[in-house]
């Protein structure tokens, strides 16, 4: 019981909103902001179960893969240990409607068994994790790979990931903000004035984390291309048969993970 | 297993069903959100902890260690509602009506993550998620979420035990390290959860396996008077909020 927390960090400042901080009425509009992406999610999941029943299981082991990736330990700058988000990596695998549902769960879970986020504010965590991280990422990875199509697939998926990873981190973290600076504006400025406040204070470790998730995010994609090329290409990751085989483009990818 | 769930599974009040303890600390919850914080949070706070530390027989350490987690997050979010940026004097002052807005946030969130806590801590989610169909969410989810739960632990304990050997040969002894371990450890869980859930398939299969994913729910019984024992102590907390607020108005 006690040797989880070897492994996962639980209980440490993350940028979950806790139960009961947004008013009420913002987590309701909130919650329906998150609502049509998680309904669309659920219905193409719905979709896939029916036409193919065994890709249940499949994607039961994907939620808990998204789960226990967010609820992973990474270093942070402060000294201290923070968490990926995994917007990113679960955008590009699994797609982001998908991962509106996945991510919505995942935050249930965190929710009830970590104590990370809460329930009555679970539609507007969803809304910045589940929702607008995973979009982000999904449009940067799709950007970055037809900007990059010209170059080698090694080069090109390693950039495209670590701009989905890391974007997909930020965004997450700058629609916390957002939500946090509408629910308390500055008595002065307004909403500008209270974003700059929230922006300020988490900015200090959420930017290198977003570079750091990135680069992990590059070693994890790396890594599945050499050992499971077949899936990543059932998922869509990979375009060319010949993806899997190294090339001297390799190593240029290898210098910005390192 | 988690704190959270084990301490569950031990909690006294598992045998309760979950109805009930949704409508007592969900009551409560809705008390402390809704009603003005000052009297609603301090007294919604004590009704829940005081029927958690009693009758729940809830461990307090237990409560503070995951209890700190959300604490830490909703105090560092109030830091920032006791400054005002971009005034006309200074650009960064203290606000006079700072440290009322940040108490006043404090208790509202301390309150509510006590009655979102001390559910969990006595509410297995084994015990939930087969009744959430009762609520209106479709079957299919239903299903996924349960089975997510059921595959959670074996991937966490996969990851501890690739952790371990990672830690084992110095992974994590510096920030680079740390980086190429916690990715392949990744890339390693994908594997291995893909490769267990075929492997799940494929037994299910050769079990007559069907689609549907058949468990046995423990029957708990939903008694009309333990629903409305437990929506009185949130009646009374909203009651005597409210008695308190048009006590001082007059």
């Amino acid at each position: 019981m006690t040797t989880v927390h070897e492994v996962l960090e639980v209980g440490s400042s993350d940028m979950h909103i806790a139960e009961g901080f947004l008013p009420w009425q913002h987590a309701a509009a909130w919650t329906a902001a998150a609502a049509p992406f998680v309904a669309h999610g659920i219905r193409s999941l719905t979709h896939a179960v029916r036409a193919d029943p065994d890709a249940k299981l499949l994607i039961g082991a994907s939620g808990a893969f998204c789960f226990v990736l967010s609820a992973l330990k990474i270093p942070s700058v402060t000294g201290s240990c923070s968490h990926p988000t995994g917007a990113g990596l679960g955008a590009v695998l699994f797609r982001p409607p998908v991962m509106a549902v996945l991510g919505t769960i995942t935050l249930l879970f965190q929710a009830l068994l970590l104590a990370h986020g809460g329930l009555t504010t679970l539609g507007a965590n969803a809304f910045s994790m589940a929702v607008v991280g995973p979009w982000t990422a999904y449009g940067a990875y799709r950007l970055v790979r037809s900007a990059t199509a010209s170059a080698g697939e090694q080069t090109s998926l390693g950039l495209a990931v670590f701009c989905a990873a890391s974007l997909g981190s930020l965004a997450t973290y700058t629609t916390t903000s957002v939500q946090l600076a509408l629910a308390f504006p500055d008595p002065a400025s307004g909403f500008l004035g209270s974003f700059a406040t929230f922006a300020g204070i988490f900015s200090l470790t959420q930017i290198p984390l977003a570079v750091i998730e990135g680069l992990i995010t590059v070693v994890l994609v790396r890594m599945l291309v050499r050992v499971t090329p077949d899936q990543l290409r059932r998922l869509g990751v990979l375009r060319r048969p010949a993806a899997a085989a190294p090339t001297a483009s390799t190593e240029a990818t290898e210098e910005k993970a390192g | 297993m988690l704190a959270i769930d084990a301490a569950a599974y031990r909690s006294p009040w598992r045998r309760l069903h979950p109805t009930v303890k949704g409508v007592f600390f969900g009551g409560l919850l809705v008390c402390a959100l809704a009603l003005p914080t000052w009297p609603a949070a301090p007294l919604v706070a004590a009704v829940a902890l005081a029927a958690a530390f009693g009758p729940a027989r809830v461990s307090p350490a237990a409560f503070l260690r995951a209890a700190w987690g959300p604490l830490l997050f909703v105090l560092t979010g109030s830091l920032a509602l006791l400054v005002s940026v971009g005034g006309p004097q200074q650009i960064v002052a203290l606000d006079p009506a700072g440290p009322a807005r940040a108490a006043e946030v404090t208790g509202r969130a301390a309150a509510a993550i006590c009655c979102q806590l001390l559910f969990a801590f006595t509410t297995p989610l084994a015990d939930l998620l087969p009744r959430l169909t009762r609520i209106g969410l479709p079957a299919v989810l239903v299903e996924v979420v349960a089975l997510i739960y059921r595959m959670l632990f074996v991937t966490l304990d996969s990851a501890r035990r690739i952790h371990a050997g990672q830690a084992g040969r110095l992974g994590y002894a510096n920030r680079r390290a740390w980086t190429r371990s916690a990715g392949s450890l990744g890339a390693a869980l994908f594997v291995r959860s893909y490769d267990r859930a075929r492997r799940m398939q494929r037994g299910l299969e050769c079990r007559g396996y069907t689609g549907e994913l058949t468990v046995l729910v423990e029957e708990l019984s939903l008694r009309p008077a333990a629903v409305l024992a437990a929506a009185a102590p949130p009646l009374l907390v909203a009651a005597a909020a409210v008695n308190y607020q048009l006590g001082a108005g007059l």
